[in-house]
């Protein structure tokens, strides 16, 4: 009777999974908290193990909806002054199943963001060894934003050289015009000297005397 | 009376010329040729054979260039004819020569829009690797190169494996250098008129922008490492031959010789304009810059080597700490070298497993990776930017001032083809000069496509090696020797002191008659040499697997080609004297038959 009840008594430890490194369904975990948070940085306790277990029974509820997983569920060992550790999340019907490391994979990569946000780390900064990070979708705007520089510019451009070709033109235009008033005004004056005489300045010369219209009044 | 012919157009100012040669000569070359060849011929003792070879070959030559623009008045193809109708092919060597230059010189003010445009984003796109098609990691190109490689060659070129693989046209890159040929020609439509106005821009704003650089430059963590380094001379250096090429054909391309720009930019001076001061301020404005600029580069090059040295303690660090599990605050930047040591003593076997991810960590190394052209301006530079705090402010306040500096050079390098063209009488008849521009614009644009190919970095490289190079040194070397023995250096003189009101001092003469021209064949000589030691021709293509250049032997047609960027500008003097000479031929024997008949009729009387 008493050695049935001791062996009853020994069971449960033998039954319970045993955690070790390299384990086929276990991840390592690494965390760099001074590198990434310098003066601010808190210290890794037991405490900080609880909120760990925690978050990760957190990203395996979620991640199966119905099976309700505890912190007990969550087995770490190997823990090291670097503070990285082993662990291996285990079955809450049956304490003796492991979880397979792909579920764990998908149910870590699922919460990834709510698991760093909890230890105020990134993704370099708290490494799962092994589940590669589920990097930010790029935000693709409709139109790059370089096209929208490079309409600005191209037009303001085009603005320009169409704004200096037409004042060109008509410069250009106002010029020949005033050639053709000046050409015409010299035929002008040219026809005047002609007929009248009355020119009191002559373009080449001085005003010549002889040439005023003296006879207009008869002498007397 | 009859209405005077449209007299030559001219610079509304002698400022406007001064700063005209100053945009054109202050170019890209200041920027990432001369540092480059400071740190490779031993930092501050570069110096003396640099300021040697501007006052033995580079104002001289200025101050020639000029006096021939000023005398003349006309584009270089009618300078030289007027000189000697034989010589008239040494000014079409020279516009041959503008137009390569034209042709590819716009290609990087394109690649400066490029990256201009996409500063204006909150994260540099060159900053980060662009992530891969699930998520999972980033692009394997840019893993195995570096984020600033992957978007210059990936994303602004894109590059194919080898100059034969030509690939489609890159259509950002080709609407980048239409806007960069309708800037060239908004700035040129009126000739002299318009771009003496906008050089009070292109020549001044680079310098508020390289002073605000060396602000920012010399603050930066670790760019005193950088300046420091650039200043210790290596005195050995001076001994190598190859210091000393260096330095004369630097002083030679940056001042910008044998283009025929500054002759054209010369021939729309007054009569009397004093360039003998102008050409000593130019070319001495010209070298400063360089020195300026080579600081801001040299604290550059500091501020990168000094964050790439640590990032590598940092990793190795990150590496000692997850191998042998210890505490976090254990190794510190400082200690790392220290633990190194110490954990390969105590656990042997575990570090040797460790041995092959071990990087050795060295500033000087990281120093000593000197890199020039347009690997510096858009890859290096681009890093260093991109590590800066308010990145985006920074990277548009430097590709603005690229821009400056391409755009100031084009200027110069069009006006060196219109100006000629403009002096044809034919030419000038038919066309409005705005036409005119707008047509060489087209043409050069039309052309120039070819280089937003994805092989056409590899025609690009191409040109600026071949195409300028060794023609310059020919077409400089004949006009030194025709202005001093056979046009004759008395003349020369009797017209400086026309223009000027005294003649050439002793220096100028000895420096125009014997030092130039011999330090110049010198140079040709060793180009010739080079070229034929140097084998097969290669170039660096990008390699997307391994994310870095590889050495790579032209193909047959490549090699054509490199011979035909050569001979043709250089064959241009030889054909037109043979032309002249045919002609002149042609006339005397028009007119022999004339005397004889005028003869007979006299004696028939």
């Amino acid at each position: 009777m008493l050695s049935l009840l001791l062996l009853l008594l020994s069971l449960p430890p033998a039954l319970a999974l045993e955690c070790s490194k390299d384990h086929q369904d276990g991840y390592q975990v690494r965390l760099s908290i001074k590198t990434a948070l310098g003066d601010q940085a808190y210290d890794w306790n037991e405490s900080e193990l609880f909120l760990f277990k925690a978050t990760i029974a957190f990203a395996m509820r979620k991640y199966t909806k119905n099976e309700t997983y505890d912190v007990s569920n969550i087995v770490v060992c190997n823990e090291t002054p670097r503070v990285s550790f082993w662990f291996i999340v285990v079955n809450p019907e049956n304490p003796t199943l492991a979880i397979t490391k792909t579920r764990v994979e998908e149910a870590v990569r699922v919460s990834r963001n709510r698991i760093n946000n909890a230890f105020l780390l990134t993704d370099k900064t708290l490494e799962f060894l092994g589940i590669p990070p589920t990097l930010a979708t790029p935000v693709t705007p409709a139109t790059p934003p370089w096209l929208i520089v490079f309409g600005v510019v191209i037009g303001a451009v085009c603005a320009g050289i169409v704004a200096l070709l037409i004042s060109s033109f008509v410069r250009g235009k106002r010029a020949n015009k005033a050639k053709e008033f000046a050409e015409e005004d010299d035929q002008a004056k040219g026809a005047d000297k002609g007929i009248s005489g009355e020119t009191f300045e002559d373009r080449n010369g001085v005003y010549n005397q002889a040439f005023s219209d003296d006879d207009r009044f008869t002498q007397l | 009376m009859e209405m005077e012919k449209d007299a030559r157009p001219s610079w509304d100012n002698p400022m406007q010329f001064v700063l005209a040669c100053v945009s054109y000569a202050v170019g890209l070359g200041n920027v990432w040729r001369f540092p480059y060849l400071c740190q490779m011929h031993g930092g501050g003792g570069f110096m003396i054979p640099y300021l040697l070879m501007l006052i033995l070959e580079g104002i001289p030559l200025f101050y020639m260039e000029l006096a021939i623009g000023q005398k003349m008045r006309l584009g270089s193809i009618g300078a030289w004819s007027a000189i000697n109708p034989y010589l008239g092919g040494v000014g079409i060597a020279s516009v041959v020569t503008s137009l390569y230059l034209c042709l590819y010189y716009n290609v990087i003010n394109a690649w400066s829009f490029w990256y201009l445009f996409h500063s204006f984003q909150s994260v540099l796109p060159w900053a980060e690797c662009p992530v891969n098609s699930n998520q999972t990691g980033y692009i394997e190109e840019c893993e195995v190169a570096t984020p600033t490689q992957y978007f210059f060659y990936r994303e602004t070129l894109n590059i194919s494996p080898s100059i034969d693989d030509n690939g489609g046209i890159h259509m950002g890159q080709a609407l980048c250098l239409v806007l960069a040929w309708m800037i060239v020609y908004l700035f040129i439509v009126r000739g002299v008129k318009s771009t003496g106005k906008v050089v009070y821009f292109t020549a001044t704003f680079p310098y508020v922008v390289l002073i605000i650089y060396l602000i920012r430059g010399v603050t930066l963590h670790g760019a005193m490492n950088g300046v420091k380094y650039m200043f210790t001379p290596k005195l050995e250096q001076l001994a190598d031959p190859r210091t000393w090429i260096n330095a004369a054909t630097q002083i030679f391309f940056s001042l910008g010789l044998g283009f025929g720009s500054l002759i054209a930019f010369a021939s729309y001076n007054h009569h009397n304009n004093n360039f003998e001061r102008q050409a000593i301020v130019v070319s001495l404005i010209n070298s400063g810059t360089s020195i300026f600029a080579s600081i801001v580069t040299f604290s550059i090059y500091g501020f990168k080597a000094t964050f790439n040295y640590e990032s590598c303690l940092e990793r190795m660090r990150l590496l000692l700490l997850n191998t042998f599990d210890m505490a976090e605050d254990t190794i510190t930047l400082d200690n790392v070298d220290y633990w190194i040591t110490e954990l390969n003593r105590t656990h042997p076997d575990q570090f040797a497993n460790l041995a092959p991810k071990l990087d050795t960590c060295d500033l000087v190394a990281e120093l000593d990776t000197a890199v020039e052209g347009t690997g510096l301006a858009f890859i290096v530079y681009s890093e260093a930017i991109k590590n800066m705090p308010a990145s985006q402010l920074w990277s548009v306040l430097y590709f603005s001032m690229l821009l400056l500096l391409g755009m100031g050079s084009m200027l110069g390098n069009v006006t060196a083809i219109i100006t000629p063209l403009c002096d044809f009488k034919v030419l000038a008849r038919n066309f409005s000069n705005e036409t005119l521009n707008g047509l060489v614009c087209v043409f050069c644009l039309l052309l120039g496509l070819g280089f937003t190919t994805r092989s056409g970095n590899y025609w690009f490289t191409m040109f600026n090696e071949y195409g300028a190079t060794f023609s310059l040194l020919f077409i400089v070397l004949i006009e030194i020797i025709t202005v001093s023995y056979v046009y004759g250096l008395k003349r020369f003189e009797k017209d400086i002191e026309d223009m000027l009101g005294h003649r050439p001092n002793w220096y100028w003469k000895i420096m125009w008659a014997v030092v130039s021209p011999v330090l110049l064949i010198s140079l040709f000589i060793f180009y010739i040499v080079d070229y034929i030691r140097g084998g097969t021709p290669t170039y660096q293509a990008w390699d997307a697997v391994l994310g870095k250049s590889v050495v790579m032997e032209y193909p047959w047609y490549g090699q054509a080609f490199i011979a035909l960027l050569l001979v043709s500008s250089v064959c241009c003097v030889p054909i037109t004297a043979l032309y002249a000479f045919c002609k002149k031929k042609q006339k005397e024997a028009k007119s022999v038959p004339h005397h004889e008949h005028t003869v007979s009729t006299v004696s028939g009387v």
